[in-house]
Formats: C-alpha cells, sequence, structure tokens
C-alpha cells in the first residue's frame, strides 16, 4: 500500500537520488585528480541531483517525460480506479482542489514544526542567562525558525491561491494543471532538505544569511540555498499559472472589476513572485558557488562586498513581505462583506490598492538597511519610498471599517479571525512607519521591537486570515461543519495571547534588547526585561496550544462534523452556489456574471450557471 | 438607520478621540525607552519616536474604535438574523480624503524624520576620530589623534563630538550604546563611519547588535565617558 503512494516513491527516489549524485560527484573528483571528499561540492550535487529524483519518483514530471517521448497524456481526473480516494492526496494529483489541500496541510504541518522552533527558544528565553540551549544551538534555530516559518506562509498562500481562485473565477482547474502539481511537489525536497541542513550543521547566520558569516559556516548552508532555490522555483511556476488563469479563464462577463477580491490579492502577489523570487535565487546560488566553487562575490577577502549580498537579498525579501500578506488582506476583503452584510466598500480602491502595495513595495529594500553601511544618501529615498506604503495599505483599513459600517453583522469563527487579523495587522502595520523613519531606525534596528513589529505583520496578514479562510471555506472543501465551540475557543485564546506576545516583543526591544541574543542584561528597562520575556513565553506556548486545538477541530470535524449545507454563509461567491464539498468538476456548466459579486441587500445574482451549456464540463 | 448615521459619526468621533489619548498613555507605558539620555543624539531620536507613538495612537484609534463602534452598534440583534446590511458600496470623496489626507501626514512625517536624521548625523567642527575595530567577539579601540594605542574598553571625554572610525575584521558587527541610541553596523573591507556626541558621564556597555556567530549575544566592551580632565590623565596613562 504505501509503496503505491507517489510520496513515499519520491522520498525513496530523493535519499536514492542524493546518495547517486554524492557518489557520482566523487568519482569525478578522483577521475580528474582531486580529493575525493570536498563537503561543499558532494552535497550541493547529491542535493540538486536528489531533489529533481523526488519530482521524477512523486510522478510530477510523468507527462512531460512522455511528451518528450512523442506521445500525448490525457489530463486525467477524479479519484484513482484502483486505489483508495485519500492515496490521490500523497501523490501527483491534477486537481487544483486536491493541490491546494495538498499545500495547506503541508503548510500547517510546516508552521507547526517552525512554530515548535520557536518554542524550544522562547523557553530559553523565559529568563535571562543561559538554561538549557547551548548558544551554537540558538543561533541555528532563529534561522531554522524563520525560514520553516516562510516556506509554511508560501505553501498557505499556494493552499488558497490553488483551491479558491479557479473556483471563484468559474474556470474547472488552473491554466496548467500539471505545472501545478510540479509547483507543489517541489516544495517537498526543498522543505526536507532545508530541514536536513540540521543535522549537516545548520545555519547560524539567521534567516537573512549575511555574508561573510554565512559564507564560512557549515555545509548546512549549502543545504539551505537549495531549499529556497526549490521552494522559490515553486513561487515562480505557481505564480505564473495563477497569473495566466485569472487573466484568461474568467467566464463571460466577468470583467477585472468583478473578480471577487481574493482574485484581485492573488493577481498582486503573483505579479511580485513571478519578478522578485529570482533575487533571493540570485543571492543564494551566489552565496552557494562563493562556498562550493570560491568564486569571490560577497567576502572581502575574495575581493568581494558584503553589502551587495544585502541589496538582493531585500530586493526579493521585502517584495516577499507583500506576498506573505496581500492573500491574507483579500481574504480579510471577501469575509468582511458576508459577515456585514454589505457590500464592500470602494471595491476598485481595494483592488487597485493591492497593486500599488505590489508596486511600491519593489522600492523599499533599502530601509533594511539604513545601519549597514550603505551610501548615506539612499537613506532618504528609501524612507520616503516606504513610508507612501502607508498609503494605500490605510484605504485597505479604512474601506474594510466603511464595509462594516451600517452592516448587521454576525460573528461564526472565520469573522471573528477576520476582525482578529485586522486589529493584529494594524499594529504591524502602524508600527512601520517608525522604523521607515531613518533616525528612529538608528535606534529600533536590530532589537526585539522589530521582532514584534514583523510578527505582528505576518500574523496579522498571514496567520489570521489562514486561520479565518480554513473555518469559512471548511464545509466546502469537507461537506461538514467544524466545530464552532472550539473554533471560538481557539480564537478567544490566540488573539489576547498574540497581542501579549507582540507587545511583549516590542517592549522589550525599546527597552534596548538586540534581536538574536541567546541571553539578555536583566538590568534593562529597569530590571523590568526578564518579567516581560516571561509573559512573552507564556503567551507563545498559550498560541501553540490553540493551533492544536484548530488541528483537532478540523480532523474530527472532518469525521463527526455536522453535514454542512451548500452555502452556510449565504455567500454570493460562486463557489458557494454548488454542492458542499465541491464535485470533482466543480461546476456542472460554464458560469455566467449578472450582478457584482459583493451587493449584499440587492436580490440579483452575482453569477448563474448556463444551464443550456450543462455537461459541457464533463466533455471537456 | 441612515437618519442616524450623524448620531453614530458623533458618538465614534468622540471615541476616537478619547481612544487616541488612552492608546497614547497605554504605549507610553508598553514602550519604555532608557531612561538615560547619553549623546547629544538621544533627546531628538527619543522626541522622533514620542511623535511617531501619536501617529501610532491616532491612527489606531480611528481604525480600532470604528471597527469596534461597528460590532457593537451594527452587530446583528436576535430577530435580525435574516436581515441584510444597508445597501452603500461606496463614496470617491471619502476614498480620496483616506487616500490624500494620509498621503499629507506621511509627508510631514517624512519631513520631520530628514530633518532629524540631518540633525543626528551632522558633521560637528572640532571631531575626535576613534578607531574602532569589531573582531569576533571582542572590540578594539584607537585613539590615532593621542598616539599610538589599542585598548580593549573606550574612554572618551563628555560632550566631546565623537567620529567613530569602524571596521571587522572577520564578519558583520553593529556599533551600538543604548544610551546613545544611534548604532552603525562594521563591515568586513569597508570602512563606516558614526557620529556621536556623549553628554553624561558614565559607564555603559557597547553591545554588537549585528549576529556574528557563536558569542554574539556576549560581544561587548566597556564604554567610559569622563571629564575631560579625566580623559587626558587616562591617555598619559595609556602612553606610558
Amino acid at each position: 500500500m504505501l509503496m503505491q503512494l507517489g510520496l513515499t516513491r519520491g522520498l525513496i527516489y530523493q535519499a536514492a537520488g542524493t546518495v547517486l549524485g554524492m557518489v557520482v560527484t566523487m568519482v569525478w573528483r578522483l577521475l580528474a585528480g582531486m580529493d575525493l571528499w570536498d563537503q561543499e561540492v558532494v552535497f550541493v550535487v547529491g542535493g540538486l541531483v536528489g531533489g529533481f529524483a523526488f519530482m521524477w519518483g512523486v510522478g510530477a514530471i510523468d507527462d512531460w517525460l512522455e511528451w518528450c517521448r512523442g506521445k500525448a497524456t490525457p489530463l486525467v481526473h477524479g479519484p484513482p480506479r484502483d486505489k483508495p480516494a485519500w492515496t490521490r492526496y500523497f501523490s501527483t494529483d491534477y486537481n487544483h482542489k486536491v493541490i491546494g489541500i495538498q499545500y495547506s496541510v503541508t503548510s500547517l504541518l510546516m508552521l507547526m514544526i517552525g512554530g515548535s522552533f520557536a518554542l524550544i527558544f522562547r523557553a530559553e528565553l523565559a529568563q535571562a542567562d543561559l538554561q538549557f540551549l547551548g548558544m551554537g544551538m540558538y543561533n541555528k534555530l532563529i534561522g531554522l525558525h524563520g525560514w520553516a516559518v516562510i516556506a509554511a506562509i508560501l505553501l498557505g498562500v499556494g493552499g488558497m491561491a490553488n483551491y479558491l481562485v479557479p473556483l471563484m473565477i468559474g474556470a474547472e482547474d488552473m491554466a496548467f494543471p500539471r505545472l501545478n502539481a510540479f509547483a507543489f511537489w517541489i516544495n517537498i525536497p526543498g522543505g526536507l532538505l532545508l530541514l536536513a541542513s540540521a543535522f549537516l550543521g545548520g545555519f547560524d547566520a539567521g534567516w537573512t544569511a549575511y555574508p561573510p558569516l554565512s559564507t564560512q559556516g557549515a555545509v548546512g548552508y549549502q543545504f539551505l540555498f537549495l531549499a529556497i532555490y526549490f521552494v522559490g522555483l515553486s513561487s515562480i511556476l505557481g505564480s505564473l499559472n495563477l497569473l495566466v488563469t485569472i487573466l484568461t479563464m474568467r467566464p463571460k462577463g466577468m470583467d477585472l472589476f468583478r473578480i471577487p477580491i481574493f482574485c484581485w490579492a492573488v493577481l498582486a502577489t503573483s505579479l511580485i513572485q513571478l519578478t522578485a523570487t529570482q533575487a533571493i535565487g540570485t543571492a543564494f546560488l551566489m552565496g552557494l558557488s562563493e562556498r562550493a566553487l570560491g568564486m569571490g562575490f560577497f567576502d572581502p577577502e575574495g575581493g568581494g562586498n558584503p553589502i551587495l549580498f544585502q541589496h538582493i537579498f531585500w530586493f526579493y525579501s521585502h517584495p516577499a513581505v507583500y506576498v506573505f500578506v496581500l492573500p491574507g488582506l483579500g481574504i480579510i476583503s471577501e469575509l468582511l462583506p458576508v459577515f456585514s452584510r454589505k457590500p464592500l466598500f470602494g471595491y476598485r480602491w481595494i483592488a487597485l490598492s493591492s497593486l500599488a502595495i505590489a508596486l511600491v513595495g519593489f522600492l523599499v529594500w533599502g530601509h533594511h538597511m539604513f545601519t549597514s553601511g550603505y551610501s548615506p544618501y539612499l537613506r532618504v529615498p528609501f524612507m520616503v519610498a516606504t513610508l507612501l506604503v502607508a498609503v494605500p495599505t490605510g484605504v485597505k483599513f479604512f474601506s474594510w471599517v466603511a464595509t462594516m459600517w451600517g452592516g448587521r453583522l454576525r460573528f461564526p469563527t472565520p469573522m471573528l479571525f477576520t476582525l482578529g487579523a485586522i486589529s493584529v495587522f494594524l499594529l504591524g502595520g502602524l508600527t512601520g512607519p517608525i522604523l521607515a523613519t531613518v533616525a528612529s531606525d538608528l535606534y529600533l534596528h536590530d532589537t526585539y521591537f522589530v521582532v514584534g513589529h514583523f510578527h505582528a505583520t505576518l500574523f496579522g496578514g498571514f496567520v489570521f486570515p489562514f486561520c479565518a479562510a480554513i473555518y469559512f471555506w471548511f464545509p466546502k472543501i469537507t461537506g461538514r461543519m467544524y466545530n464552532e465551540a472550539l473554533g471560538k475557543l481557539h480564537f478567544y485564546i490566540m488573539t489576547p495571547a498574540f497581542w501579549l506576545m507582540s507587545i511583549g516583543q516590542m517592549t522589550v526591544g525599546t527597552m534596548g534588547m538586540r534581536r538574536r541574543i541567546v541571553d539578555y542584561d536583566p538590568t534593562l528597562g529597569g530590571g523590568l526585561v526578564e518579567a516581560r520575556h516571561l509573559e512573552t513565553t507564556i503567551a507563545a506556548f498559550l498560541i501553540g496550544l490553540s493551533i492544536l486545538i484548530m488541528i483537532y477541530n478540523l480532523v474530527t470535524s472532518a469525521e463527526i462534523g455536522v453535514r454542512a449545507p451548500a452555502n452556510p454563509w449565504r455567500s454570493r461567491s460562486p463557489e458557494w452556489q454548488i454542492p458542499s464539498p465541491v464535485p470533482e468538476h466543480s461546476y456542472a456548466a460554464p458560469l455566467q456574471v449578472v450582478g457584482e459579486p459583493y451587493d449584499y441587500g440587492l436580490e440579483e445574482e452575482y453569477v448563474v450557471m448556463d444551464e443550456s451549456q450543462a455537461g459541457h464540463a464533463q466533455a471537456h | 438607520m441612515r437618519s442616524n448615521y450623524r448620531r453614530h459619526f458623533l458618538y465614534a468621533g468622540i471615541l476616537v478621540v478619547v481612544f487616541t489619548l488612552v492608546i497614547q498613555w497605554i504605549l507610553d507605558l508598553s514602550l519604555p525607552l532608557p531612561d538615560i539620555q547619553g549623546s547629544a543624539q538621544s533627546a531628538a531620536i527619543d522626541n522622533l519616536i514620542g511623535q511617531h507613538v501619536w501617529l501610532i495612537a491616532g491612527a489606531g484609534a480611528l481604525v480600532l474604535v470604528i471597527m469596534g463602534y461597528s460590532i457593537v452598534a451594527f452587530r446583528a440583534r436576535p430577530g435580525e438574523e435574516d436581515e441584510e446590511g444597508d445597501y452603500f458600496h461606496g463614496h470617491s470623496g471619502l476614498e480620496i480624503a483616506w487616500t490624500v489626507i494620509p498621503l499629507i501626514v506621511v509627508t510631514i512625517y517624512g519631513v520631520i524624520g530628514v530633518q532629524v536624521l540631518a540633525q543626528v548625523t551632522a558633521p560637528q567642527d572640532n571631531e575626535m576620530t576613534v578607531e574602532v575595530e569589531g573582531l569576533q567577539w571582542s572590540w578594539r579601540f584607537a585613539y590615532p589623534e593621542h598616539g599610538e594605542f589599542q585598548t580593549v574598553e573606550m574612554v572618551v571625554p563628555v560632550n566631546q563630538p565623537l567620529l567613530l572610525s569602524m571596521s571587522a575584521v572577520d564578519v558583520l558587527h553593529s556599533f551600538w550604546v543604548v544610551e546613545w541610541r544611534v548604532k552603525q553596523d562594521l563591515v568586513p573591507g569597508i570602512t563606516t563611519e558614526l557620529r556621536v556626541t556623549p553628554t553624561e558621564e558614565g559607564e555603559f556597555q557597547l553591545r554588537c547588535a549585528e549576529l556574528c556567530g557563536l558569542r554574539h549575544a556576549y560581544m561587548l566592551a566597556d564604554v567610559r565617558v569622563v571629564s575631560e580632565d579625566e580623559f587626558d590623565a587616562w591617555i598619559e596613562e595609556q602612553l606610558e
């Protein structure tokens, strides 16, 4: 049974491919008269070959290989015939709904792994002095936490976009289903390499991996670089697919200003992913080849410049923040009208503000580098550009509260998480200008204040909306309702705990505590710094507990939850007009747009199915 | 419902003002800056942070109050479960207002930010150069204008504008004395500069603020700010 799963085959192939790559490299080195063992080169080739061997083993490139041999392959849709239906979730499957769930479940798993790393060093930080964690281990865990969670966020974004976009625009699937499956599965060898790096000495320069520290550290860095290369490839291919899907596969009458607003967020996100991800690929490829081949890009000893890395790195990594949060903000815009029973206020402004954030986001990377030692005259333009981000972000906030104003609000779990998301993202957003302003950043840069700021941004922009989305679409995905009481319990634990944690981080930051230190001076803040840390640690564990409650809720409700009606939220969005769970081919007939997406309070529908062409989808 | 909006706006407006003050007060407690303003740069930066706290409080109150007010005033009451909200889907005037007003606000904050930046980085007439060298995981200091010697503690005269000329031996480090507020990275292969004028005598700690490997948390050095006479005596001592 296990061997029938693509995942199992992929893992075996990856292990074999890694060993094969390493052996071939060593033999080649031997024949070329070099030392047999050079861990940098041997592990890089092994990791690379192993990654692609996984893709072969899992079956994600089967059809393409057939095409290379001149054979056409039909696009098979539906559960496997000779195996149990659940096996499709562990094998290559081309249905976007399956892929969306694969992304989302992997995301939750990775989020819990990354969160657990944080809990380990959070426990260490509960008191000053060294408790149980060594200095070296601490430095490795912070980087691992960072990248594991970033990978989880990218997976979550992919999950929401893949599941929802084709449903929302009434497309049968994504534009390129095979590419879609490939873009998901490439994350698995990527994620494994990332976690495996811990066994090769890890990477001890934090998630930013600044050289020269990163060019001198253990060989674990090479697995990090490769891992991000794979995950980045997923971002690029996935975003390409989403762009083409949104731009070309909309039904009749659905012009761009009539698509569900989440699709606008995905559109803006995909533009960033398609064009910026290459930069981090470049930065890490340069780091990889500096280490493996001795190319002097960053280390001044080889004629390089460490600041160059920071420019290339942040050219992706700042826009990446908008990749993390824009889809979540789209979820907020999507859910508020449903539970306020009122049209989305200023649809066009919200849609265009996503694009504005995406575009301005390309011009602000230097605000991470105010103290880096780059030319001082660069500071002011980057400060001004960064402050400008507040304007389109403000448009979103004001439009959201205007959407609620005058509504008939109701508060099931998804709405609670939406409101939590707004409040937490507000905290993250408003603590931005103080960091964007150079003079105040000279004090706050590299302190815990920054840690508090970006955790609020990412929880408000991703974690809370992701939870809202999971609860909201859970009935559509599984055909069963989640447990409302447990959902609310999750919310009422996580939200206050998060506020306590984030404010606590900011507090110790203004007291003068640096980031990324295993031990701190207990006299900071008049001796109050330890108490704040203890609170922050307790809060972090409460967040972990609340996530476990959610997982329990989802797993049990999928089994024994009350049967969900087709449209429990009385939403106007197309996916709620078809049965729960969504049938294999989603829509029995092509959609026709006859109204506006968020006209709650009006009788007219948003979409109707063109019954005259029923059966079109199956015939395809 | 629609006819009552004027009353709702009035109540919400009053609450926004009240909550601006409340949030500002909470933030003042939650974001404590170090008591000692140890440099000529400290006060300017602290003031700037204080001004930003007002921005956070005001904008935060605006959004949170309208959100909270809606949650209370516009919730579906028992018996309204099937009711829809009031139908309106936008207002160009409002949208333009909340685009233009934030634009003006961030422009003002940008101008203030540029002024403070110019103030805290301005070169002074009688600067004294101190050469700072960072290496895993310690600091070295040299005083090229006072002779050829290196120390592991930093001793500087009070009210003397300093030009720190900094370099790193191995990896990135960052120079940060909390009481002086400003910080600057040290980069291998490049000389970076930081201007600071200590204004408080006392013993402080220099801490590395850029992750630099195993003992980064403990990359510290003592910093003593002393009177001019004490400094001269210390220099004599070093030269012996």
